[in-house]
């Protein structure tokens, strides 16, 4: 064999080597694109604009703690892929996120971002990963026609945590439930679907939109004042506040009284 | 009572023509009670003031009576029945309570401020003044008190009447047993005899009457809804509240289950990060399914309900006395006065309808701590 004879054939081998490799690739592409299902992740249905809006708000506000592809960043911000949109109106609409700060829990306060930017970046959120959504009614629609039975259901699934009439309570390490006074319809809707923190979530299986409803009926009928026809709610807390003020009322009057009869005429 | 006697007791012919001033200046006397102030509130009679003060006595108890009426109306006529925020009526209703306490109660204090202030403007207010010896009793009278109830022993002859005396010992000791016995004996009596089955408090409604039956868990919704519970009806994070269901139940039935302590479990679906984290219990293992982690709701302490639970820490709390459960650690304690775990109930899905079902009753008593108890 002559060395240009020898040349030739390694560069054959190098090609033939070349085109295997190409084929087997394409082929592997081509099998997985073909076999390989589509991920099943919520596609956008809003418009794309409303979307882009978001991403923008959400570079600007949210990115530092939840990272540049939602996937969350380590002891800051948990992965938003997923939580849907109803976590991003409950998070946002009661001013929880933004948050200032890492606390044992995120506190209700003054919102950040205005109805139109929750929206946007709820768009986002939703066209990442897809959640749960939030329904298509909103307000007093969402207040259903029982509120006996929404009470039942809330003292079976809520009270334990919120207490019997919505003043809340306390959690383990310093977390807590909080009172549910101030807080809209579309909000605890929010939360039962989405279950901010550390909250259970109730599915629209689990509890049907008409359960739901009743909740909120019976919420709203306990909460913002409107559970305390005596004028004083007392703190809401059942008989042991009530009790104290009762004890010590009765007694200083009793001492009045008592003074009033035992004086001069 | 002085022992000197009185000299001048009036006779009874004397008794018969005292006036009753008389009669009264006497009967303080014999009592050694001297009235040294006794002053008549109004001596000027028919002053305006004494009319003032009449009319303010009369302005009490005719607002008693007032208030009194409308409290009667109000109770009668004011609408009492439940109208929600927001609707027509809720106004009138909310003032319902308020209505009826204010009216009574003003009623209530009104008489009594009516009755107090005759009392101050009407009623004289005397000062008077008792001669009581100083001590204790004299020589003579403990001796001839003593002697006194000796004689009245004595001449009741009990001491030689043995046979009263000792039917009087049955009988008063039968009685006194009786009195004793009985409600201590009721402390003693066996705890498991009222329960449904013989084990007692070792089972709870969720043990299989039969071999194979199937027990659903099933949700409260209010309402006479049959609702049981599918894997696919919660989120991951969630927790339900589930009672024992017999396809076979009524109505009745499942109202008694509801009210039974023993029979609330809670359903807890754990995210799939945290379930990745999970440790069981030795002979726990498949009691599980999947996510799926189903635990009594009653405090392993002394039996609160144990509902609070963080989707996220996986903690179950307990209100009372603050007690934390660990689910991802087959509910063992990890914080609080509670040391056992809360029971595990063994689930799975049933085949053929696809609801949860539990393959079983808890392994270990549910609750608090009891005699027989050994863990």
């Amino acid at each position: 064999m002559t060395k240009k004879q020898r040349a030739r054939t390694k560069l054959r081998r190098r090609v033939a080597g070349l085109l295997a490799l190409g084929f087997a690739l394409i082929g592997v592409g081509a099998g997985y694109s073909v076999l390989v299902p589509e991920p099943q992740t919520a596609q956008a249905q809003d418009d794309p604009a409303i979307v882009r809006e978001g991403e923008k708000i959400y570079n600007n506000t949210c990115i530092s703690c939840h990272g540049a592809n939602l996937e969350g960043v380590k002891d800051r911000g948990p992965s938003l892929v997923g939580v849907g949109e109803a976590s991003v109106y409950f998070q946002t609409s009661t001013g929880r996120m933004p948050a200032m700060g890492q606390t044992s829990q995120m506190p209700r306060k003054p919102r950040v971002l205005t109805p139109a930017e929750v929206d946007a970046v709820a768009a986002f959120i939703q066209a990442n990963g897809g959640g749960v959504e939030m329904p298509s009614e909103h307000g007093a629609e969402l207040r259903g026609e029982d509120p006996a039975r929404g009470g039942e259901l809330f003292r079976f699934n809520c009270a334990s945590c919120h207490n019997f009439t919505g003043r809340g309570g306390a959690l383990s390490s310093g977390k807590e439930a909080p009172a549910l006074d101030g807080v809209t319809e579309d909000e605890i809707y929010a939360a039962m679907l989405s279950g901010p923190q550390n909250m259970p979530r109730f599915s629209e299986r689990q509890l049907s939109p008409e359960e739901k409803k009743d909740i909120i009926a019976y919420v709203k009928s306990v909460t913002d004042g409107n559970n305390n026809p005596g004028g004083s709610p007392i703190g809401g807390l059942g008989p042991q506040s009530e009790g104290f003020i009762a004890f010590v009322v009765g007694i200083v009057a009793l001492l009045g009284v008592t003074l009033w009869i035992g004086a001069k005429a | 009572m002085s022992t000197d006697k009185p000299a001048d007791l009036p006779s009874e012919e004397e008794l018969a023509q005292m006036s009753r001033d008389e009669l009264v200046k006497l009967g303080n006397k014999l009592d050694g009670v001297e009235l040294v102030e006794y002053p008549d509130p109004w001596p000027v009679k028919g002053t305006r003031a004494e009319k003032r003060a009449e009319r303010q006595v009369a302005f009490w108890f005719a607002l008693a009576g007032l208030s009194g009426l409308a409290f009667v109306a109000a109770f009668i006529w004011w609408p009492a029945q439940y109208v929600a925020p927001g609707k027509d009526g809720d106004f009138m209703y909310s003032l319902y309570t308020p209505v009826i306490g204010l009216t009574l109660g003003l009623s209530i204090t009104a008489v009594g401020v009516g009755i107090l202030n005759y009392t101050r403007k009407f009623i004289p207010h005397e000062v008077a003044v008792q001669q009581r010896h100083d001590g204790g009793s004299g020589e003579l009278d403990k001796a001839t008190i003593l002697a006194n109830l000796a004689d009245a022993g004595n001449r009741s002859s009990i001491a030689r009447r043995p046979m009263i005396k000792r039917s009087l010992a049955f009988g008063g000791g039968v009685l006194g047993l009786a009195l004793t016995a009985l409600p201590l004996g009721s402390l003693l009596r066996n705890p498991h005899a009222q329960s449904a089955n013989a084990a007692g408090l070792l089972h709870t409604p969720w043990q299989h009457k039969e071999e194979g039956e199937k027990v659903f868990l099933r949700r409260v919704t209010g309402n006479d809804e049959i609702s049981l519970v599918r894997p696919e009806d919660m989120d991951a994070g969630a927790m339900d509240t589930v009672f024992p269901y017999r396809e076979t139940d009524t109505h009745e039935e499942w109202e008694h289950i509801l009210r039974l302590g023993d029979t609330p479990v809670m359903l807890i679906r754990l995210r799939p990060q945290d379930a990745a984290k999970v440790v069981k219990h030795e002979g726990q293992e498949d009691f599980n399914y999947g996510d799926f982690y189903a635990y009594t709701k009653v405090c392993s302490h002394l039996g609160c309900p144990t509902s609070l639970y963080e989707q996220r820490t996986n903690r179950i709390l307990c209100p009372c006395h603050q007690s934390q459960f660990d689910a991802l650690q087959y509910a063992k304690p990890v914080f609080g006065p509670a040391t056992r775990k809360l029971a595990q109930l063994p689930i799975t899905v049933d085949p053929e309808t696809g609801y949860f079902i539990s393959t079983g009753d808890f392994i270990e008593p549910i609750g608090p701590a009891y005699w027989e108890r050994k863990s």
